[in-house]
């Protein structure tokens, strides 16, 4: 690291450069903290973790006894062992004697992405609840008609307050926070939705995993979901390639063929899914779509032709999404224990094989990446391995929980990456180099 | 069960490099005809998909119960060459390329089996041979699907709507069809959604079903050991009762998906069960 500083003083080294160096070297070296505890006030297992976005000061999380508490992580309540051990008590705990607080487990606990003021949580007793930070009191909530697995608000929306819901039920909800009531109702996958992402490019884009193992993205402006990502689409490199239409063509012909023979409604389903193949390929995802209708008279709402598209991204339910920063590629972890990489600009699988043995399938998982998404954090069992995004090789193996862990978090702000185990924690791991 | 071998046996044949593809002539049981040896240890990993895809097929087990053709196990695939990108990558160029094709197998949520589609046509010709002499049904859907579907289809399934499609393209399809080509053993039905099927290996089942028994035959002895671990040299030799095919197919296949490790000592590589 003196070298770096060395460079950058005289001025070998461009300052942004320099930034990310250290930031991966940080990362690189992570190791269970020995000075920095956090006391964590659940009683069950943890379920869901997150740093707030604004100031990276402010850790939520939700457990599955029905408690949500919240931690500063960055000024420590009180020292121990001679002031060589930080710890970090709670700042508030709300459990199930709260007059609103949540019957059953709670699954999922975000912050409301403009500032601390707000935070939203997700359970299993259906309900979800918006609650002031500062008065601990439920400002809003929304019932739903299945277990809430998932929620997710968009960190770039400036236009809206949505707040999407992925349940037990098939349909994907969107909760609006301004009117308090349900805006919109995704329907097209088969089964639950267990992970919910927002497009880190577009305030309009969704991003769903269903326990069918189909992956879809949504445009909340437009009906239905324009694209599905299938795991036999694949190319072979990182980008998609550059003059090599044969590949993507191969398949939508070939699929076309079939449709310009029979007559059904699936058939009109796959050639609308190549004519979108097609179309999100040579636009970005922000713009609007370029509206290639097939040739044959639309029988049903053009939004629902892709409910008839039964491409799965996983052999098991999906588990887990992750976008990466920059909005070009996507993170997916499956109950088949693989994690795959998909480009989103070609809604490609770029084959890069993770090393995964075994995920937990019943629980969604939590995946977190570097901040320039060079390293991914999967908790897998009883570890969190980081994996090389794009080689797909363990980096890191990070062990020092006793049960499963089920969700991590990486800190952007100060390379800490956090985890959180599954029945009985006595204390959270601060991981840090 | 016999004994593994014991001290004198190990340390005969003296020159077991670690983890190269070593050309020395040397004399352990396993050798082919020109005197290279054949050991697991020996030629553990390999540079290229290719290569190894060969290398393994010439080494499959000869069955004599059931014809089957040479298939390889995309888990073998992935203990022998280093990278598992370029392994999963080079798959895909060649399956692009009809050299060969990968099926899903029932045995395991992510078994897949590679074959080349020599191979596979090859068996498929043996089905045809046989049904024909039992002349109760129309073989020539057979042919259709040779020609049409395994041509042009080169995903491990197919929906049905489009194989009707594809193999009318020989003649008018009937349902029937459909059916003898299920009981040819060249089509599944999937669990998940009735109008899609799986390509499959014909007279594959009972290998399958020694597969998932060598497995769970090799992995319980080796829980049973004191430490979970053994030498490969030893282990190698051992042959498996519930399973037609060899130690060294079954080793490859556990070590490729984690549920086995390998380390390095100076007297060899040793075999470990991964506990988590």
């Amino acid at each position: 690291m003196w070298k770096e500083i060395g460079k950058r003083e005289s001025g070998e080294l461009r300052p942004s450069l320099f930034c990310s160096r250290i930031r991966s070297s940080r990362a690189a070296s992570l190791q269970l903290s020995n000075h920095k505890e956090i006391v964590s006030a659940h009683r069950g297992s943890v379920n869901s973790l997150q740093v707030d976005l604004t100031e990276g000061r402010y850790l939520l999380s939700g457990g599955a006894d029905a408690s949500v508490a919240v931690y500063d992580i960055q000024n420590s309540t009180h020292c121990e062992e001679r002031g060589l051990v930080a710890k970090h008590k709670s700042i508030f705990v709300i459990d199930k004697q709260h007059e609103h607080g949540h019957k059953y487990a709670i699954s999922s606990a975000i912050w409301y992405p403009i500032d601390t003021g707000l935070f939203v949580t997700g359970s299993y007793d259906h309900y979800i609840n918006v609650w002031d930070t500062n008065t601990t009191q439920v400002v809003m909530n929304f019932k739903t008609p299945g277990k809430v697995y998932r929620t997710a608000m968009s960190s770039l929306a400036t236009s809206h307050m949505l707040i999407a819901a992925g349940t037990e039920d098939v349909q994907v909800r969107l909760c609006d926070i301004a009117s308090g009531a349900f805006a919109h109702t995704l329907s097209g996958h088969r089964d639950g939705v267990m992970s919910v992402e927002w497009s880190t490019s577009s305030e309009w884009v969704l991003l769903t995993g269903g326990s069918d193992g189909a992956i879809r993205f949504w445009d909340i402006r437009r009906a239905g979901c324009f694209s599905v990502l299938d795991q036999s689409n694949s190319q072979l490199g990182r980008r998609p390639p550059f003059l090599d239409h044969s590949a993507m063509n191969k398949a939508s012909t070939s699929k076309s063929s079939a449709a310009g023979q029979s007559s059904s409604v699936k058939a009109r389903g796959l050639q609308r899914k190549a004519a979108n193949g097609n179309g999100s390929k040579q636009s970005t995802i922000g713009r609007v779509r370029s509206q290639v209708k097939g040739s044959m008279k639309p029988r049903l709402h053009p939004g629902l032709l892709s409910s008839q598209d039964r491409a799965t991204a996983h052999y098991g339910a999906v588990i887990g999404l992750k976008m990466t920063g920059d909005g070009m590629y996507l993170l997916s972890a499956g109950s088949d224990s693989r994690l795959r990489l998909w480009d989103i600009e070609s809604g490609c699988n770029t084959l890069v094989n993770f090393e995964t043995v075994r995920l937990q399938t019943t629980k969604p998982l939590q995946l977190s990446l570097t901040q320039d998404s060079a390293l991914v954090f999967v908790p897998c069992m009883a570890t969190a391995k980081a994996f090389d995004v794009w080689s797909g090789k363990t980096r890191l193996t990070l062990r020092g929980h006793y049960e499963n862990m089920n969700c991590c978090w990486f800190n952007a702000q100060d390379q800490d990456a956090l985890s959180r185990k599954g029945q009985a924690a006595l204390d959270e791991d601060n991981w840090s180099d | 069960m016999e004994n593994p071998a014991s001290g004198p046996g190990a340390w005969s044949s003296s020159s077991r490099k670690r983890r190269e593809r070593d050309e020395q002539e040397e004399t352990p049981p396993d050798t082919d005809a020109t005197g290279h040896s054949l050991s697991l240890e020996e030629n553990f990993t390999f540079s290229d998909t290719l290569v190894a895809l060969r290398i393994m097929r010439a080494q499959f087990p000869r069955i004599d119960k059931v014809s089957v053709r040479p298939f390889i196990l995309r888990s073998q695939l992935y203990s022998s060459v280093d990278d598992r990108t370029q392994v999963d990558r080079e798959l895909e160029s060649l399956r692009r390329e009809k050299v060969l094709r990968i099926f899903k197998l029932n045995t395991g949520q992510d078994d897949h089996a590679i074959m080349f589609v020599d191979d596979y046509l090859n068996q498929i010709e043996r089905i045809s041979k046989r049904m024909e002499g039992k002349k109760q049904y129309d073989v020539a859907v057979l042919e259709w699907f040779k020609i049409h579907v395994i041509s042009s289809k080169l995903d491990p399934s197919i929906g049905h709507e489009e194989l009707c499609t594809l193999l009318s393209m020989g003649g008018k399809v009937k349902d029937d069809h459909i059916t003898l080509l299920i009981n040819a053993g060249l089509l599944t039905r999937q669990l998940i959604d009735p109008t899609m099927y799986w390509f499959t290996i014909p007279n594959i089942g009972s290998v399958l079903k020694g597969l998932s028994q060598g497995r769970k035959e090799l992995l319980s002895f080796l829980n049973r050991r004191k430490y979970k671990e053994m030498m490969l040299a030893p282990l190698e030799r051992k042959c498996l009762r519930l399973s037609p095919m060899d130690m060294r197919f079954h080793l490859r296949d556990l070590i490729g998906s984690g549920h086995l490790k390998t380390a390095k000592t100076p007297s060899g590589l040793l075999v470990r069960v991964v506990k988590e």
